[in-house]
């Protein structure tokens, strides 16, 4: 089992940054990675259950399911559900907290998952950096927001 | 029941900061409005269940109860047991969580307590204010930032 933990501070209240995270149908908008993304049924994106099915760049398709959302706690957990990256068992987290002293925003992404014998730190790279530090530097452009 | 919810960001990670907060003795060492400190019956202050006596700078005296101690999940949660203030079934939780995103970590101090609908908000603010965030300006001044 590998295990990914990435955090960081947004230079914006926490309302503004979960009103653009709380959108599971939202990523394409503002993650590099992600090319394109619908979800699945019609269904709202807010529809705990409800199935992203998204392109990225390079083409390949994914599908995600929503299996947790709170507006009250600023969270939400997915479970990969179809991946052409050897990563399995796949469930991540994703939490916002004020930061009453500021008037900022602390956000932790992490993640559980198995892969083949021999590539665990390949892939916890590329969940770590590409995914997750990736998406968070994205969110900052997306929202102008300082480093 | 009230509620204080109270975080802040220190310059410094997570494990060296804990290391400064974890001692349930060690109040006066790092919190500016803590006179002294010992815990009762001689225990050790990281065995869970120990008291903690400590004086305020003015001179009031508190009562608290370590109920629990994490060194993986770096926090720790705490009940007053004997204090001046107008509140019972009071129930606190310092807790760090490293930022993985720069030399820094987050830390919240959060409490629930039960007292007077008419003396909530004056507690609210002056355990949020010059308890926790108290803390919180010390421990950035330490840490340089």
């Amino acid at each position: 089992m590998v295990k990914v933990y990435k955090s960081t501070i947004m230079d914006a209240p926490v309302e503004a940054v979960w009103d653009v995270l709380r959108d599971f149908n939202g990523h394409d908008r503002w993650h590099p990675a992600v090319a394109s993304s619908q979800i699945e049924r019609n269904n709202p994106s807010d529809l705990v259950g409800c199935v992203r099915r998204f392109k990225l760049e390079d083409g390949s398709q994914l599908r995600e399911q929503l299996l947790t959302l709170s507006d009250l706690e600023q969270s939400f957990s997915y479970c990969l559900l179809d991946t052409p990256v050897p990563l399995f068992n796949y469930v991540a987290h994703v939490r916002l907290a004020p930061v009453t002293d500021g008037d900022r925003t602390f956000w932790e992404w992490e993640s559980r998952f198995d892969t083949p014998k021999g590539r665990e730190d390949e892939l916890r790279e590329v969940v770590s950096e590409n995914i997750y530090q990736a998406g968070f530097d994205a969110i900052r452009a997306h929202m102008g927001l300082q480093r | 029941m009230a509620r204080v919810y109270t975080s802040s960001v220190i310059n410094a990670a997570a494990k060296r900061v804990w290391e400064r907060v974890r001692d349930f003795n060690g109040l006066p060492k790092w919190h500016p409005r803590i006179r002294d400190s010992r815990i009762e019956d001689a225990l050790p202050p990281d065995k869970v269940g120990c008291i903690r006596h400590f004086h305020l700078q003015n001179g009031d005296v508190i009562r608290e109860q370590l109920l629990g101690l994490s060194d993986y999940d770096l926090f720790y949660t705490y009940t007053i047991l004997e204090s001046p203030m107008p509140l019972t079934d009071y129930i606190a939780t310092l807790r760090l969580t490293p930022v993985t995103d720069g030399e820094r970590c987050f830390i919240e101090w959060s409490a629930e307590f039960n007292c007077d609908p008419s003396n909530e908000e004056e507690l609210v603010a002056n355990i949020g204010r010059n308890v926790f965030q108290g803390g919180f300006d010390a421990l950035k001044r330490h840490f340089g930032g």
